[in-house]
């Protein structure tokens, strides 16, 4: 019987690699769709809510957004966090991120003369944008948010992973966030992903 | 005794806004601070990224306009029915956030060049994101479900803005249009348009 959850992306990680974390730290069964921007992307496009992907089939509806679709996926699966409050936490600290993916992002988007100034715009911000984080990360080590593995784990493990290929020691006072990078490939479903997981350029 | 929200803005409708309207949507009391630049110097350090709107509640400060949003809206009802209808709530919400900073920066520019440049922008999205919410809207007076969500709001207070920037621009989408009706003649709703107060954005 085919899974429940239908996710339609290119053959990338980007915007939906979040959203594969999640189906995958919780051991929940997908098909992920990845289809070609050349052949098979054209014809989709008038097909799709909002004409982007990523989207999401699920009983009949399509749901498009990246922070929509991760957010509704979490919520089934558990990881979303356990009381509205908590959930409210989740959010906004993935909200934050989303500058820090931007910055990290439009290293790889510059043209070669402009890529050493976003390298430094990333430099610039990342510093106080993680002291923040460090505070507000809760008190229980290894997460984020509350006492177990959220939505804000994932997105925090998979942007910082590329933020860390350019600030390398980035993280090293900052103990409390250096412990997220390690909780979230110890979880088991993760771990296998990442293993497996196709090789994409970003 | 105090209300149990606490909801800290500058005087301006903007991000803002939409937890003011869930709130009021659902009669549910909220402390509406609103303070002026120089006050914020001071907060500026104790809030959680730096930056308002903040909602204070329960000894917990969430930060980021649509997460507060969004959780008013759970606890007041308005967020959707099942996940799936949370996630079409959330979808709309998305796509039609970038477009109100994008206005304040058409309206506020100073620089009449600059003002023109940013026009130019705006004019070009407004029917973008206008017409890719009208697509998708229900018919019914709501973009999602048989009634009102926080989405209905969100996208109100935007095409509010919108409707002062070009008025009329809303004609050209029927489904909305009745979305705006239908916030209108909410009666609270209606009531707090009366009673708050008067700003630019």
């Amino acid at each position: 019987m085919a899974p429940k959850y239908r996710l339609i992306y290119f053959n990338l990680r980007a915007r939906a690699e979040p959203t594969r974390l999640l189906f995958a730290a919780a051991g929940l069964q997908y098909e992920d769709v990845r289809i070609r921007r050349d052949t098979e992307w054209p014809a989709l496009k008038p097909n799709t809510p909002m004409g982007q992907v990523p989207v999401l089939e699920v009983d009949g509806v399509t749901i498009c957004q990246s922070n929509a679709i991760a957010r509704y996926v979490a919520k089934e699966t558990g990881l979303a966090g356990k009381t509205n409050l908590e959930q409210a936490q989740v959010d906004m600290l993935v909200d934050g991120m989303g500058d820090l993916r931007g910055k990290q992002a439009a290293i790889r988007k510059a043209s070669e003369d402009k890529k050493d100034q976003c390298k430094e715009e990333l430099a610039a911000f990342a510093p106080n944008f993680l002291r923040r984080y460090e505070e507000l990360s809760g008190p229980h080590a290894g997460h984020l948010v509350g006492d177990s593995l959220t939505w804000a784990d994932l997105e925090f493990y998979d942007v910082m992973a590329k933020v860390l290929m350019y600030l390398p020691g980035i993280l090293d006072n900052l103990p409390k966030l250096a412990k997220v990078m390690d909780t979230v490939p110890a979880n088991k479903g993760v771990a296998d992903w990442l293993a497996k997981r196709p090789e994409t350029p970003h | 005794m105090a209300p149990k929200y606490k909801f800290t803005y500058f005087n301006m409708r903007a991000r803002g806004e939409p937890t003011r309207l869930i709130f009021t949507a659902a009669g549910v009391e909220f402390e509406d601070v609103r303070i002026d630049f120089e006050k914020w110097k001071d907060l500026k350090e104790s809030a959680p990224m730096g930056q308002l709107p903040m909602l204070e509640v329960d000894g917990v400060k969430i930060c980021q306009s649509m997460s507060i949003a969004r959780f008013a809206a759970k606890e007041t009802g308005l967020a959707g029915k099942t996940n799936l209808e949370q996630a079409q709530a959330d979808m709309f919400v998305d796509e039609i956030s970038e477009l109100l900073p994008k206005l304040a920066g058409a309206v506020f520019a100073s620089d009449e060049a600059v003002k023109a440049e940013k026009a130019k922008e705006v004019d070009k999205m407004i029917p973008e994101k206008l017409g890719r919410l009208e697509k998708l809207s229900g018919a019914n007076g709501h973009l999602v479900g048989d009634s009102l969500l926080w989405c209905d709001l969100v996208v109100f207070n935007v095409a509010f803005n919108v409707e002062n920037y070009k008025p009329g621009t809303l004609k050209n989408y029927p489904k909305l249009t009745k979305v705006m009706d239908t916030v209108k003649a909410n009666k609270r709703i209606a009531d707090w348009i009366a009673k708050r107060p008067e700003t630019k954005f």
